[in-house]
């Protein structure tokens, strides 16, 4: 043969090789967030959001990858941490998108970061499913690539204000945390009290961090309210559980927000947290799928997952896998998939309206005896309701 | 009376807690020119080492104070030999030892609480320790804080006491006065430097030791207090000892009462609006000689 024959043809089968060569060994589907790995988001984003992220893209993984539009392409996830900084949460999200050009984005921890870096996502039309970020502002965007998983402040409260009524509750004293989240609970809760006749007989906020609430759970022990209502983060949930059994504050319904269904809450007060009520959605009895979830979870972590976001968080990963495999990563495509489409998740179906989800409805859950059990609505209750609540032990 | 009575004692306890992480920056900054930017980094390690020992080793938290101190101790005898022994050495004067000790220990802030995400993750911990009521006059506390303000204000006690009525703590006053004039009349600094280093980080350890009884833990615990140290230093007075103590008191008692007539959302307003006032009328601060 001659060289210049056998060189065309080395030539040919390099072409050959290089274009052929992805359809043999598909480059990975690269999905980036920023999330909190330190500072003081990182309790809440440490449990209910990153090891989700990690466990899914690990799973996925071993299944062959992730199926899109029928082919198999393994995931490679770019995490980066947020600081507990707003301004990084944008900046990262600014290079992810912008400069990295990532295939596909999944949400930081917290209603005021996703609050923060929405825009962006509408910018680059990235669609997002946010398991951590609540309240009316940000649907109020009318950004058609945020999607709330997370039921909305009006529908837990109405939850929590219905359930009242039905124990025939008068009045109820709030406290909220001085940010985004506490003020938007706040404007579901007053409205919700508001349309039932339950009457505020006080309401005060604190700031996020705050070392020392006596003064103010002293007040309102005074005021002796039916139902008592912290709209919290996770710190102060705490706090507020332990000065509240101090002085001896035990009304019939005693409310704590985010952090109540941590499994530290109950690993930390033990007998005390018996008929303490907060912010919550499933358990491992909920449903088949739902046990599944929380024992791959504590053979992958060694900890429990939190009842309330974590199953959000996972069910969002459900939506975008399922969506992906019908949509494939052309993201204008994708983001219609979502909006309209109904999936199945750990946590029932869900379907989206205007980028909220109108499936899953809003509950009330309480502490019993080492579980966190949903207790209202009836059709949605796991057990049922410890009312009044028992004294502290 | 008995409402009055709990809201000041509340305010009394929260400021005993700040009182003793104070004394430990006070010991670095107000008498060595140390800027410790990274002391609550050590309150925190003191508080994890703590919560370690409770859970996995079934240790009582106030018998592991003492250990927790001593270790803190060593580590800052390390500390000090890696970190800051050069800068005390080579700098011209204390202003420069302020500004370069500044930069050192806020890339040594980042390196403590980092190593701790590493060993322990993020997630908030915490154990329940005395945490039954006690009823004191018709004020009720849990059991816990009472013994954090017992502790606090006798580690505050002791070491006043230390620093006015001994010949050591005749040497460290003197060393601060004068460096050189302290090794004229045969004080030992280069002993001296050291330990009373390590005994500021003791200090953080203890408070860290005694917020772990009381409080969730995390490694982004610490910064928090060292603001508000380095507020109760500046308000009473640098080098003060007995200025620490007492800023801190005034400091919780002002926000235990803040809180009650306004919202607790003005905490901070409340803290430095006396600090300002305290600055404006006393600008070296309440104790200052």
């Amino acid at each position: 043969m001659k060289l210049t024959a056998l060189l065309t043809r080395i030539a040919a089968a390099a072409v050959a090789a290089a274009v052929l060569a992805p359809a043999f060994a598909q480059a990975p589907v690269k999905i980036g967030y920023a999330i909190a790995r330190t500072g003081p988001w990182a309790a809440g984003a440490q449990v209910t959001q990153e090891p989700n992220y990690i466990m899914w893209a690990e799973q996925v993984n071993a299944r062959g990858g992730l199926n899109v539009k029928g082919v198999k392409r393994k995931i490679e996830l770019i995490g980066l941490d947020d600081r507990s900084d707003t301004e990084t949460v944008v900046r990262s999200y600014e290079k992810l998108m912008g400069s990295d050009k990532v295939d596909l984005i999944l949400p930081p921890w917290s209603t005021g970061a996703n609050f923060a870096m929405m825009p962006l996502a509408q910018k680059y039309g990235y669609p997002m499913l946010s398991p951590t970020a609540t309240g009316r502002k940000l649907l109020g965007m009318k950004n058609p690539y945020f999607f709330a998983l997370l039921q909305q402040p009006d529908l837990m409260m109405d939850a929590l204000a219905e359930y009242l009524v039905a124990r025939s509750a008068k009045t109820a004293a709030v406290v909220y945390v001085d940010e985004l989240f506490g003020l938007e609970q706040l404007d579901g809760l007053e409205r919700a009290l508001k349309a039932k006749g339950i009457q505020i007989v006080e309401k005060k906020s604190y700031p996020l961090g705050v070392k020392d609430l006596q003064p103010v759970l002293n007040d309102i022990k005074a005021k002796n309210p039916d139902a008592f209502i912290a709209l919290s983060y996770p710190p102060d949930t705490f706090l507020i559980t332990a000065q509240s059994k101090a002085i001896g504050f035990n009304p019939k319904l005693f409310y704590t927000a985010v952090g109540t269904a941590f499994p530290v809450y109950r690993d930390k007060f033990g007998p005390t947290a018996e008929g303490v009520m907060g912010l919550g959605t499933w358990n491992p009895r909920t449903s088949p799928a739902a046990k599944a979830y929380f024992d791959a979870h504590v053979a992958r972590w060694k900890k429990e997952p939190d009842r309330w976001a974590s199953a959000h968080a996972w069910a969002g990963l459900q939506i975008l896998e399922q969506a992906v495999a019908k949509a494939g990563l052309d993201r204008k495509v994708l983001r219609d998939t979502i909006a309209n489409g109904e999936f199945d998740t750990i946590i029932g179906k869900i379907r989206f309206k205007n980028g909220e989800n109108v499936s899953t409805p809003g509950v009330v859950s309480q502490w019993q005896g080492g579980e966190f059990e949903v207790v209202w609505p009836p059709d949605r209750s796991t057990s049922a309701a410890l009312y009044p609540k028992q004294p502290w032990k | 009376m008995g409402f009055w009575l709990e809201l000041a004692a509340t305010g009394l306890i929260t400021g005993g807690i700040y009182a003793v992480v104070a004394i430990g920056l006070n010991l670095q900054y107000g008498l060595m020119r140390i800027m410790n930017i990274s002391h609550g980094e050590f309150l925190m390690l003191g508080a994890y080492f703590t919560w370690l020992a409770h859970t996995v080793l079934k240790v009582n938290p106030l018998v592991f104070v003492p250990v927790v101190a001593f270790v803190l101790f060593v580590l800052g005898l390390v500390v000090y030999r890696l970190c800051f022994r050069r800068i005390a050495r080579t700098s011209p004067s204390v202003d420069v030892i302020e500004a370069r000790s500044l930069l050192v220990s806020f890339g040594l802030m980042f390196l403590v609480q980092n190593a701790a995400y590493l060993a322990w993750g993020a997630d908030l911990r915490g154990y329940s320790f005395l945490d039954q009521t006690v009823e004191v006059g018709s004020a009720r506390f849990t059991a816990n804080r009472l013994v954090v303000f017992a502790f606090a204000l006798g580690a505050s006690l002791v070491l006043i006491g230390i620093l006015r009525y001994t010949l050591i703590g005749k040497a460290v006053r003197a060393m601060m006065q004068s460096p050189t004039g302290a090794q004229l009349v045969g004080i030992d600094t280069a002993v001296l430097h050291p330990t009373v280093f390590g005994a500021g980080l003791a200090l953080a350890g203890v408070a860290g030791a005694l917020l772990s009884m009381v409080y969730e833990i995390s490694p982004a615990m610490g910064e928090p207090y060292t603001v508000t140290a380095l507020i109760v230093i500046t308000l009473g007075g640098l080098g003060s000892t007995v200025g620490a103590l007492l800023g801190g008191l005034l400091l919780g008692v002002v926000e235990a009462f803040g809180m009650h007539f306004t919202s607790p959302s003005l905490k901070m307003l409340l803290s430095y609006g006396v600090f300002i006032a305290v600055l404006l009328a006393r600008p070296k601060g309440l104790f200052a000689r």
